[in-house]
Formats: structure tokens, C-alpha cells, sequence
């Protein structure tokens, strides 16, 4: 089922070392990104740590990805208590080249080849009480995508992992209730995938008359 | 029993498999108007009420499946996606600029936020600083609509509960502050006035008298919601212990805003990351340790005023100057302004680019139709909408279209708590938990 | 239908079918069907300013039972579709359907797979109101033209509607 119930014990409590001021910032001090970055990197070598745009993302393979997460919440200098956000990026195999724009800001073409389609699954961990966060990213082969679930770690995962499932398709392994939650039960595909079209899809209903697709009608029968 | 009559056709939903092969034996499928034989044939009181999707009181298209031991709720699951619109996939096929006309239709009651964040996202990604006109105007437009957005949740969590006072003073005074932001953007709502670089145009020349006159109005009438409901007997037997939450299971189911906060967490993301110049003004960052409906009530009403107070800081910074960065590239080049013909041309401009500089007639050609590129990378960047968290997750690939936006709806995260909240509950008070929670289903479904 | 089947055919009703138009124009309850932004407008047109209580449609039923217009009011989805229709096969008749919004009429702006491209698909619209949101003002305007509407229609009309 969808429901969450959070599972006592699993998360450190933090209720206590929050601050009770108004300042919105705990006493303790954030910690930089290469401080986290370092941090991190040191406990796990096989981490790669990448710094733009003022963001600190952490390439994680997806074997790691269940012991770094649980490092980052348990640990007393990351700390971090929330789970902000959970996204999936589909980046697909074979050639892609994107001339350069005949725009006015020129920025380099876009020219990749990928043997391997990859869907690749952003989290944002953010520490309330130190007031930092970080992404931590972990790719997966498009083609049959699975990564292990962090429901566990963290239970705000519930709904963003099964967003994921449905817009991109990734298995997460150990998901309590891994079903589509945005699209139809029934819908076939995965939407936000960059091989599904926008649109094109053909509407089921015409002429005022509800005729149900085959692979919708039993689900009427049970309603009615 | 608050059920909707529809509900009774529905009343154990096809799409929601049981959840044990125990519940599976219990199920009783339940036709319109047998009550009576449900009464009979449920013999431990335990049931499975459907509650919307098309529900008065449920916000908007939101579904919500109860279970239920007599009156008491034992579990409830939401069931969302009933107003997914595709407004990710659909930004990736339009340019940056475009993409602020998509983000401003997904938490429609409090646009300016998406616009914004969406904005932010862009100009951290183009590596720009808007000037700062733009930013004090943004910040003024920001917690007007705070305001606006905690209204709506007052009027409609009002009229949940069948209070229909409420309803209309809520919807009053929001009338105010659309005009106000219809003068500025030239719609009520879905505005697109927010854009990478700044702002679409200047405000009006009589923006400054209005908003001031706004605040003083709106100050004015907090005073009617508080001595209308702070005391209210009955307003607190509805909302006083309902849907409680400690901070601890916000943090792990996800929650922010003003739920996190009524639960004794000052954060807010105005004061723990500063964007838009939010360092610059003075205001506090109401907490309460009851975490319950009433204590989320009281912190919404405390926020208004302290959007109040950020709204006068900021009209008194309010410098001159332009509002959209001075970079060729990005801005759209004529700065233009209704004439009193009534049409929105710029004569002079007109006359360079059509007979002066054949190069500026390209540029303007091109920044119009193919917009301008964003170097690539990723970038996450939150704001605190009234609902809390809103995060864009914006990749780039280098070219005139984002490649992907994802949206961190706080909405979105917040319903999970509702099972938390509402378990123990009776039925009644399901309808006060959700909307104490204030889910936006445009935020939620996206 | 109701009022209508009862009716012989061949007979001239139109002074009957003028009053009984009159009256069901003048109280058209509408059922609350808000699904987006149009539905905040929707909300606001019911508000003090805009105040649709003068067009004696105050009462938004949230029984489709009791409703006899539908105001679908903002993007329809494939997953809400069917119970868009559902609803609609809810209502008694006689019934109107306004479709309030571009998202509503023609899917709007958002040409993709999530939409229904207009909610004609799914059920017959009496009305539409363009707009992303129309204004207070133009829901109003688009529901007395409605009233208009019904006042002119005749039995035959409305048999062969429902
Ligand atoms: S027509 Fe515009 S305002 Fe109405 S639902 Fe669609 S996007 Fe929202």
C-alpha cells in the first residue's frame, strides 16, 4: 500500500538537537562542500565527487548507494535529517549531437555517444540541523533500471521512488508498494522518458460515448 | 457520516490492491445505496470508505481511502494523479523562457513561487545576477502571494469545516492582492511576470501606493480572522489535538513549511539559504511545539504578518534602475510599454531595428523565436513556498531548452503525512488534517 | 428525460415549454467539478466580489445528483477522464455541461500525453469559455449566455440531447 508509516528506530532522533530559536540555522555550523565531499570520499573511496555551479554531487554506485545514504543520516558531522528530493534524468544510448545553436548565447554543441542508456537517479540530503546539502547521483542501465530502495533510511522516499517507477521505470528493490502513482494503473510506458513521445498518444474517448481501451475494461467491471 | 454519497459506488477502489491476503478475504464489494446489507455483512465494524476523487472537501481531485474500525480512521491512503498535466516532460520541448509560462500552472495558488524558483534555477545555471530592482519587486510579489495562497487555504479550510464566513473574507481580501498582481502582470493568476534575468516589464508607476495601501488594508483585516476564530470555541474543538505530528516524523516523511514548523522546527529556507536579497530584511520565523491543526492555523496567521513586514521592509528599499539584467543575449532587447493608443510598441526601437542595424533585427528575431542557451549542468534550487520546500531540479545540456525539470512539490511530500496524521482520528476530522496540510493538487500531480 | 417523455408528441407546448425553460434557468445548481486553476476562479466567482448568488447559482451541489450543470473547470487527465464521465452519468437530467478554461476545451497549452485534448472526448459541452484562467467575469458571461440557451430550447431539442 501507499501508506507510510515511519519506522521507529531507523533514524536517529533529531528532534532533540534541534534549536529552538527563530534564526531557522542550528548552532552547529554547515559544513562545506569539500568538507562533505572529503568526509564522504574517505569513508567510501569508490565515490566520486564532482563540484558545480556551487553544488556538490557525489557519483555513487548503485551497490553503495543503500551504506552511503545510511552514512550520511547517521553521522553526526553530515547529519542529514531530510531527504529533499528524489529524481530520475534519462540519458539514452547512441549518438546524439545537438548542433550549435544559431542562438545568441553560444554555448558548445551537444555531441554524446552512449553504448549504455542510462537513467540516472538524483538525491538531494539536506541537514536541517547544519543547514547543508548535497546531491548524490547513481545511474542505472535504462534498458532493465533497478536500484536499491531507501525507503528504509528514509521513509519520505515512498512517494518520490514511486514517481520514479512510473515517469522512468527504475525497479526499486525493497520499495513497500512499488505501483504508478501519477499515471493510470493501467498505462503502458514510461513517460518522461526521452524515447516516449510528448504526446500522440491516442485518446481513448471519442464522440461522447465511453469506450474503454481492451486493457481498461476490466477495471470498469470492478468499479461498477 | 461525512461520505460523500458518490462514494458509495466506489466503495473499495479496484486501483488499490488489498494489502494482505487476510484483507483480501474481508473485502466486501459495496453497490449504491445497500447500506444496510454492508451493516450486516461487516460483522468486526471494519470498512474501506472511498472519499473523493470529486469530493467538496478533499482540495481539489484528491483520493483518499480510508479504513475505517467504526468511526475511527485506522489507515488512509491517498491516491494521487488525477491532475497530472505532464508539465515536466512538456517544459523539455520548450525554450527557458517559455518553460516559465509551464511552471507558473503547477501550484496555482501560489504561481509566483514556481516562477521564481524555475527563474532562479535558469540564472544559477546561466551564472547571471539580476539587478536589484527586480529583486525587491520579486520579494514584494513573493510574499503578497504568500499571502494570497495562506488566504485560500483559510477561505477553503473554512468551508470545510462549514464556515462560510471564513470563506468569504478569504476570498475578499485575495481579491485585493489579484489586483494588485493583475495591475503588475496583467493576469489574476499564472502570471509569467517572473523571468530568467528579472522581470517581464516595470511595475506601474503607482505600485508603491498600492502595495502600501494593500498591507495597511490586509493588517487590518487579520484583525477580523483573529477575533473571528483565535477564540473561537468551536474553531478549537475542531482543530485543537487533530492531526498531530512531531517534528521527528516530519523530517523522516519529508515535511516542511509551515507543518514542520507548527511542529517546532524554525526552518525556513528564506533564513537558512537566503535567495532573492532575503538576507537583507528583518522578520522571525514563527515555530509552535503543539504540532497540530490549531498550532499549523496559528503559525499561518502569524506568517502573513510577517510577510506583511518583509512586504513594508521591502517598499522601502525599492531602488530605481532597470529590471531586467543588461545582457543582450538574455533580455529581450526593447523594453516596451503600453502607449496610450493602448499599443504596446516602442516606436524608437521599432525604427532602429527595422531601418538602422540589421544585426539587432537578427538578434531580436532570434532571441524571440529560438530563445537564448544555458550551459550545461545540473542544478538544485529550492525556495519556501507557503506549502514549503518547492525545489527545481534542472538539467542542461547546453542548448535552448531545458532537458529536464523535476519538481520538488512540497505538496507532493507533505500528503504522505496524512496517514500519520489522521490515524486515530474519527472520520470527521480526516477532512481538518488534510486541509491542514494544504496540498495543492495542481503542486502535487504536476 | 422526465417532464418531456411524458408529453404526447405532436403537441404544441411552447408556452409550457417557455415557463418550464424559465425555471430551469433561473435555479441551474451546478456541481463543484474544480480541477485546476480554472477551479480557483471558479471558487472566486462564487466569492463576494463576483458573487454568482445573483444569477441564483450560489448552491454548488456536491452530489451530482442534485446538480443540473457541470462546470468542468481546469485539465482533464486520462487517469480522471473515466470519472469525469462517471459523474456525468451521475447527474439527473436534464443537464448542461460548461467547460470552463483552454485545458477544459482543448487541452490548452499542454499538448501532451497526460491530457484528455479537450473534455468533449469524454462528455458533450454546452458551453465553452475560453481563457487560461477566464475571468470571474467571463465565467459569468459564458453561464448566462447558457441561461439563454436553455431558455430557447425546446423539448425536442433536449430529448434529442440527452
Ligand atoms: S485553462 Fe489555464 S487556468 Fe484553466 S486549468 Fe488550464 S492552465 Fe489552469
Amino acid at each position: 500500500m501507499s501508506h507510510v508509516t515511519p519506522v521507529p528506530g531507523t533514524s536517529p532522533s533529531v528532534g532533540a538537537q534541534l534549536p529552538t530559536t527563530t534564526t531557522g540555522v542550528a548552532g552547529r555550523s554547515a559544513l562545506s562542500l569539500d568538507d562533505i565531499a572529503q568526509r564522504i570520499t574517505v569513508r567510501f573511496p569508490a565515490v566520486r565527487a564532482e563540484q558545480a555551479f556551487g553544488e556538490l554531487t557525489l557519483h555513487v554506485e548503485p551497490d553503495d548507494l543503500l551504506e552511503v545514504v545510511t552514512f550520511c543520516r547517521d553521522d553526526d558531522e553530515l547529519s542529514c535529517e531530510l531527504l529533499s528530493d528524489l529524481s530520475g534524468v534519462h540519458w539514452p544510448a547512441g549518438e546524439h549531437t545537438i548542433a550549435r545553436q544559431t542562438s545568441t548565447t553560444g554555448w558548445p554543441d551537444y555531441r554524446v555517444s552512449r553504448e549504455q542508456g542510462v537513467v540516472e537517479v538524483l538525491y538531494i540530503l539536506r541537514s536541517v540541523s547544519r543547514n547543508h546539502h548535497f546531491r548524490i547521483s547513481a545511474g542505472t542501465v535504462d534498458t532493465s533500471p533497478r536500484l536499491p530502495s531507501v525507503t528504509g533510511v528514509y521513509p519520505t522516499a515512498n512517494f518520490h521512488e514511486r514517481e520514479v517507477y512510473d515517469f522512468f521505470g527504475v525497479e526499486f528493490d525493497g520499495h513497500p508498494d512499488l505501483t504508478r502513482i501519477l499515471m493510470p494503473d493501467d498505462w503502458v510506458g514510461h513517460p518522461h522518458r526521452k524515447d516516449y513521445p510528448l504526446g500522440g498518444i491516442d485518446i481513448p474517448y471519442k464522440n461522447d460515448k465511453f469506450i474503454p481501451p481492451p486493457h481498461e475494461r476490466d477495471l470498469r467491471e470492478v468499479i461498477d | 457520516m461525512a461520505i460523500d454519497p458518490t462514494a458509495a459506488h466506489t466503495a473499495t477502489p479496484a486501483a488499490t490492491p488489498p494489502a494482505t491476503a487476510a484483507d483480501l478475504d474481508d473485502d466486501i464489494y459495496v453497490e449504491g445505496a445497500d447500506w444496510e446489507s454492508v451493516v450486516d455483512a461487516v460483522s468486526d465494524d471494519h470498512i474501506t470508505v472511498n472519499m473523493g476523487p470529486q469530493h467538496p472537501s478533499t482540495h481539489g481531485v484528491l483520493r483518499l481511502v480510508l479504513d475505517l474500525d467504526g468511526e475511527t480512521v485506522t489507515r488512509l491512503t491517498p491516491i494521487v494523479g488525477y491532475l497530472h498535466t505532464g508539465i515536466e516532460k512538456n517544459t523539455e520541448v520548450r525554450t527557458w523562457v517559455q518553460g516559465t509560462t509551464f511552471v507558473t500552472r503547477m501550484d496555482y495558488l501560489s504561481p509566483f513561487f514556481n516562477e521564481a524558483a524555475f527563474c532562479l534555477a535558469t540564472e544559477k545555471l546561466l551564472g547571471i545576477e539580476v539587478p536589484e530592482r527586480a529583486e525587491v519587486v520579486r520579494v514584494i510579489l513573493l510574499e503578497f502571494n504568500r499571502i494570497a495562497s495562506h488566504l485560500v487555504w483559510l477561505a477553503t479550510g473554512g468551508m470545510e469545516l462549514g464556515s462560510t464566513t471564513v470563506m468569504e473574507f478569504g476570498f475578499r481580501e485575495r481579491e485585493h492582492v489579484l489586483d494588485l498582481f493583475e495591475a503588475q502582470s496583467g493576469l489574476r493568476m499564472n502570471h509569467a511576470y517572473i523571468r530568467p534575468g528579472g522581470l517581464a516589464q516595470d511595475v506601474t508607476d503607482d505600485f508603491l501606493e498600492r502595495s502600501a495601501a494593500l498591507v495597511d488594508l490586509l493588517t487590518e483585516r487579520m484583525r477580523d480572522y483573529e477575533d473571528l476564530l483565535v477564540e473561537n470555541p468551536i474553531w478549537h474543538a475542531r482543530l485543537k489535538n487533530v492531526g498531530h505530528i512531531d517534528a521527528d516524523t516530519c523530517l523522516r516523511l519529508g515535511v516542511t513549511g509551515p507543518v514542520l514548523r507548527a511542529a517546532g522546527v524554525p526552518w525556513d529556507l528564506r533564513k537558512a539559504q537566503p535567495y532573492s536579497g532575503y538576507e537583507r530584511y528583518e522578520f522571525e520565523v514563527p515555530t509552535r511545539t503543539e504540532g497540530d491543526s490549531f498550532a499549523r492555523f496559528l503559525i499561518r496567521l502569524e506568517e502573513m504578518r510577517q510577510s506583511m513586514h518583509i512586504i513594508r521592509q521591502a517598499l522601502e528599499l525599492l531602488p530605481g534602475g532597470p529590471v531586467m539584467v543588461d545582457d543582450k543575449r538574455i533580455a529581450w532587447p526593447s523594453q516596451q510599454s503600453l502607449g496610450a493608443d493602448g499599443i504596446g510598441n516602442d516606436p524608437d526601437y521599432i525604427r532602429h531595428i527595422m531601418g538602422e542595424s540589421m544585426e539587432a533585427l537578427i538578434n531580436h528575431f532570434k532571441l524571440v523565436t529560438q530563445g537564448f542557451t544555458v550551459p550545461p549542468g545540473q542544478v538544485y534550487v529550492p525556495v519556501e513556498s507557503p506549502r514549503g520546500e518547492l525545489g527545481y531540479a534542472v538539467t542542461s545540456i547546453g542548448t535552448n531548452k531545458p532537458y529536464r525539470v523535476h519538481v520538488r512539490a512540497p505538496s507532493f511530500v507533505n500528503l504522505q503525512a496524512a496517514d500519520v496524521m489522521a490515524r486515530g482520528q474519527g472520520v470527521a476530522d480526516v477532512v481538518v488534517v488534510v486541509a491542514s496540510l494544504d496540498p495543492v493538487m495542481g503542486d502535487v500531480d504536476r | 428525460m422526465g417532464l418531456e417523455e411524458k408529453l404526447p408528441s405532436g403537441i404544441l407546448l411552447t408556452n409550457v415549454e417557455r415557463i418550464v425553460n424559465y425555471t430551469r434557468a433561473n435555479s441551474l445548481w451546478p456541481a463543484t467539478f474544480g480541477l485546476a486553476c480554472c477551479a480557483i476562479e471558479m471558487m472566486a466567482s462564487g466569492g463576494p466580489r463576483h458573487d454568482m448568488a445573483r444569477f441564483g447559482m450560489e448552491v454548488f451541489r456536491a452530489s451530482p445528483r442534485q446538480a443540473d450543470l457541470m462546470i468542468v473547470a481546469g485539465r482533464v487527465s486520462n487517469k480522471m477522464a473515466p470519472v469525469l464521465r462517471r459523474i456525468y452519468d451521475q447527474m439527473s437530467d436534464p443537464k448542461w455541461v460548461l467547460s470552463m478554461g483552454v485545458c477544459a476545451t482543448s487541452g490548452g497549452m499542454f499538448n501532451n500525453y497526460a491530457l484528455v485534448q479537450g473534455v468533449d472526448h469524454v462528455v458533450p459541452v454546452d458551453m465553452y469559455v475560453p481563457g487560461c484562467p477566464p475571468r470571474p467575469e467571463m465565467l459569468l458571461d459564458g453561464i448566462l449566455k447558457l441561461h439563454e440557451k436553455i431558455k430557447h430550447e425546446t423539448f425536442a431539442e433536449q430529448g434529442a440531447r440527452a
